[in-house]
């Protein structure tokens, strides 16, 4: 069982998605993360042990790596393809309630802004941390934010911005939001963006990379 | 990528040379600059005046024009497909298909850019001056709602780029910007240093003479 285990996280953290993936060249030929996930929940094992003791557990080391600037953008992208193909079988157990989600984290780019890889990768490593994500994609209004919030409450909101222009974009939706909504978390990121910004417009959380969006949300749920 | 030369992953690798590949035929790159003489520097205010229009390019662009007799304004495109393409392939779930597309994209400006600015630099030559490193409005302090008033200077629409509100630029894949032209100016090959943005996506990348 732990062997079987061991070999999914192991599968993600090195972005083996099935048999048929190629990569990594030491793993060709070799069954995935789609087949053991398959073989894993046939065996009997829980799907939440599966989540918790081999998907989240390599994502998070996924994402210490990138933090350490050990991995990069690929590797991440590759790592979270894997977990996906992981999460095909799962996801089914959340829909039954057999498994729970560690909550709903909200994402989106914020109005006026179209930049979107930094917004999908936190996004991933959110959903391998256990969590439902909602993305809201890029140009998002603060209605839709408002909307999104207000369908799914306890969520956490995440907002980015690339550019400074639409950082003012994202200080009025933060406003907005923390008015409507005193008690939901919001973390802000992107390029531009700091922890003195973050400070100034109330936003609760910042982080430079994906994975201290994890950390924080680890500290609330 | 932040891959060392040869260390990146094999599927890397291989989307870079079939995107590669399969951009090559399109050549949709377009670049335009204009070179003004007689511009206007203010030290205290670090600022650089073209005929009346007046450009608050902050203290670490201004040390490096501010011994500039004249400067050339520039936009430079890598066309709209690529931008296109990357969003197709995240929107479908190929993310790292998308982020590979982007990436090309970026070097693929980057080397339009490169081209237009050794046109610069020779016209600079054959004058016997010399150019300083190019520079963008939302880098190195300057401010990227500048990129409306840079863009007055340039006949619509030539590149077929636009600018939303928040002054990004359409298509994706492009870059505005400007260079200081002189005797005095220098080029410096490696420009990261000048700045204090921790964060840039540009950061530590190499400058081409």
């Amino acid at each position: 069982m732990t062997e079987l285990l061991e070999k999914i996280s192991s599968c993600v953290e090195y972005g083996k998605v099935d048999i048929n993936s190629p990569y990594p060249p030491a793993m060709k030929g070799q069954e995935g993360a789609f087949e053991l996930t398959r073989q894993a929940l046939d065996a009997g094992i829980n799907p939440g042990e599966i989540l918790e003791e081999a998907l989240i557990p390599a994502m998070s080391r996924v994402g210490q790596k990138f933090s350490r600037n050990e991995i990069f953008v690929p590797q991440m992208l590759m790592a979270a393809k894997a977990m996906n193909s992981s999460m095909i079988h799962i996801r089914p157990y959340y829909l039954s309630g057999q498994t729970k989600r560690r909550g709903t984290f909200i994402i989106g780019t914020v109005t006026g802004d179209l930049h979107d890889i930094g917004k999908n990768l936190v996004a991933m490593m959110i959903e391998g941390a256990g969590w439902e994500v909602l993305d809201l994609g890029v140009d998002v209004s603060t209605e839709k934010y408002i909307l999104a919030a207000e369908e799914n409450p306890g969520a956490v909101i995440g907002l980015s911005a690339l550019l400074t222009t639409t950082m003012e974009n994202m200080r009025k939706t933060v406003a907005i939001l923390k008015e409507k909504f005193p008690e939901t978390k919001i973390l802000v990121g992107g390029a531009p963006v700091t922890a003195e910004f973050c400070e100034r417009i109330k936003a609760d959380f910042y982080s430079p990379d994906p994975q201290g969006a994890v950390d924080y949300l680890k500290t609330i749920a | 990528m932040g891959y060392e030369p040869g260390t990146a992953p094999e599927p890397v690798t291989l989307l870079i040379g079939e995107i590669s590949e399969e951009l090559m035929t399109i050549g949709e790159s377009r670049a335009e600059y204009r070179i003004f003489d007689g511009i206007s520097l203010d030290t205290a205010r670090k600022t650089i005046g073209i005929g009346g229009i007046v450009f608050n390019v902050r203290p670490i662009i201004f040390r490096q024009l501010k011994d500039a007799d004249a400067v050339a304004l520039f936009i430079c495109t890598a066309g709209p497909l690529i931008g296109e393409m990357s969003r197709k392939c995240m929107q479908e779930g190929d993310l790292l298909k998308g982020y590979v597309y982007d990436v090309i994209g970026s070097e693929i400006v980057e080397n339009a850019a490169d081209r237009m600015q050794e046109d610069i630099r020779e016209t600079a030559l054959s004058a016997g001056k010399k150019i300083t490193n190019r520079f963008s409005p939302g880098y190195c302090g300057w401010d990227v709602a500048e990129q409306h008033t840079l863009f007055t200077f340039f006949r619509n629409n030539f590149c077929g780029i636009t600018l939303t509100e928040s002054a990004l630029m359409n298509p994706v894949k492009s870059v505005s910007g400007i260079i200081g032209i002189g005797a005095g100016v220098r080029f410096a090959p490696y420009q990261c240093n000048m700045c204090d943005d921790k964060n840039c996506i540009y950061r530590n990348r190499k400058t081409k003479v």
